[in-house]
């Protein structure tokens, strides 16, 4: 027998030793995962294949001798037979030929590739999905997504529990402070919030009908504020009805088009505020235009259950 | 003819060099003239922007930061539209960036606030758990260097005909006009005035203090140049 077989068998043995040490020898093990599984089986294979294929060609060499009628030309003392090209080559070199033509004329033409192309396709695949699968959900499917939307884009500020990190932003888990209504009274509210060029006026333009249109004292401010943020309950019913509800309704629900709700929290005005940011007491947050029609939804779902 | 050639291999490499240099020059040259064009509603930065861009260098900002968003929509949904070249017109050098331990830059503009950027940079992980970001405490107390930028904005101007002072055409139709001062005065004057604006939405007194003296903390400008990146 051959040297090389004695070979090809002790190495096809280290090899596959290596292969147990590393893997079922080592402390997770296959762990019965099919993935495991297929590597280890693989890779014995391959180890396997590799020692059978090496040792065929090493031994062609050892014992083939070349035949066949010699060109005539010589160059330099180096000869060349005029065989033919082994059938699976030329088999090989014309399928080639003919994957390259398809390649270039049919399968990916010169010119007609474009990253952005791709990038739209991608895009348009998963709109798709995502009209298919998460259009028409409500309820508490809607409040989940909006918990996941929360955490990756509003997280960075409100805080993971949407406690407002530290007064850095608004704290989600209650629904108005007193000092936001109060800081609102005073400077007003330029954000557009519910078209271009909506206003609320600062304290010099808020007048107290039931006196006489004598403009907002500090104390009234601050009765009407707690009101507000009480949810319409407690004292300042009376500076609410004289100075607040011309535009916002007596009942605070708002008037379409000309203020919004404040009596109740609605994802409606979440939404607002996504498309338009906004600037208050504690700071600016900006508009979050990355975020869908139904994902800005599903965020306002999910803030207004916070502080339910 | 070719047989000529063979047996003169120094002309024959030139005659190579010269062939290939052209093609090259033909496919890449215009290639690079039409995509180096700045897009519409790119502006070149004002003193105070460039002041903080190069506090952004100074500090190393791009070796965990990238400004460079790539046309796929996982990166799309998270950063906005993907980057074109021309939005890099007035970058010198750009600030692309290999290596993103932190999130990409490219419009981050959009998307934090001053406030936000003032509250990060004392202390990034009381924003971000988990943030492996260093504090920059001392972006607060250094005052920027505003001379060596408006230095830059001359040169830029006058080597590279930057459009400053020039109207621009923006997105929405409009024209807007990027100003670059006469003299340095003139120069620190509007970075102070743009730093003015930028306070005006920050909390910390000492940094109110300092620019209310006259000097730029390197924080303020870092933040304008931040917001600027849209």
């Amino acid at each position: 027998m051959n040297k090389i077989y004695l070979w090809g068998v002790i190495i096809t043995a280290v090899m596959l030793g290596f292969t147990y040490m590393s893997v079922l020898g080592s402390k997770g093990g296959l762990n019965g995962d099919i993935i495991n599984i297929l590597t280890v089986a693989a890779a014995a294979a391959l180890v396997i294949i590799t020692i059978f294929v090496v040792i065929k060609y090493v031994r062609q060499m050892q014992v083939d001798t070349a035949t066949g009628e010699l060109a005539e030309e010589s160059w330099d003392g180096i000869g060349e037979y005029k065989n033919n090209v082994p059938f699976g080559w030329a088999i090989i070199f014309l399928g080639t030929m003919v994957w390259a033509t398809w390649y270039f004329v049919i399968g990916y033409p010169v010119n007609a590739f474009s990253q952005i192309g791709q990038y739209n396709e991608e895009v348009a695949v998963q709109n798709k999905k995502f009209e298919a699968k998460y259009a028409s959900i409500t309820g508490d499917r809607l409040v989940e997504m909006g918990e996941s939307v929360f955490l990756a884009e509003c997280a960075v500020c409100h805080g993971i529990s949407a406690d407002g990190n530290d007064g850095a932003a608004a704290n989600l888990n209650q629904r108005l402070e007193v000092k936001t209504v109060k800081h609102v009274i005073e400077h007003g509210s330029k954000n557009n919030l519910l078209y271009a060029g909506s206003e609320m006026p600062d304290r010099n333009g808020l007048m107290n009908a039931n006196k006489n249109y004598a403009p907002i004292t500090d104390a009234e401010i601050d009765t009407v504020a707690s009101y507000v943020a009480n949810g319409m309950t407690g004292p300042g019913a009376d500076v609410f009805a004289g100075v607040c509800s011309s535009c916002h309704g007596t009942d605070g629900k708002g008037i379409d088009g000309v203020a919004p709700n404040i009596a109740e929290f609605t994802p409606a005005f979440v939404v607002n505020i996504l498309n338009h940011g906004k600037k208050g007491v504690i700071g600016t947050m900006p508009k979050l235009d990355k975020l869908n029609k139904k994902q800005k939804e599903a965020v306002g779902a999910y803030v207004t259950s916070l502080s339910k | 003819m070719f047989h000529w050639l063979e047996k003169h291999p120094f002309f024959f490499s030139v005659l190579v060099f010269a062939v290939v240099a052209f093609a090259g020059l033909i496919e890449i040259v215009p290639s690079f003239a039409q995509q180096s064009r700045p897009v519409i509603g790119t502006k070149p930065y004002t003193t105070l922007q460039l002041t903080g861009r190069q506090v952004y260098i100074k500090n190393g900002c791009n070796t965990c930061h990238s400004q460079l968003i790539r046309p796929f929509k996982s990166e799309t949904d998270r950063y906005g539209h993907y980057s074109v070249s021309g939005e890099y017109a007035y970058d010198r050098p750009f600030l692309w960036g290999s290596k993103r331990t932190g999130p990409d830059l490219m419009r981050v503009g959009n998307y934090r606030t001053t406030d936000w950027h003032e509250n990060h940079m004392k202390d990034p992980a009381s924003v971000v758990p988990g943030s492996l970001m260093p504090k920059y405490t001392w972006l607060y107390k250094n005052v920027a260097d505003v001379d060596t930028a408006y230095a830059e904005q001359l040169t830029v101007q006058r080597f590279f005909d930057v459009p400053y002072n020039k109207p621009l055409p923006m997105k929405d139709g409009s024209k807007e006009t990027v100003k670059l001062a006469a003299t340095l005065a003139g120069a620190r004057a509007e970075a102070l005035a743009d730093a003015k604006l930028i306070t005006a939405n920050m909390k910390d007194q000492d940094v109110k203090d300092m620019v209310k003296e006259g000097k730029i903390p390197e924080i303020v400008a870092l933040i304008a140049y931040l917001n600027s990146l849209k």
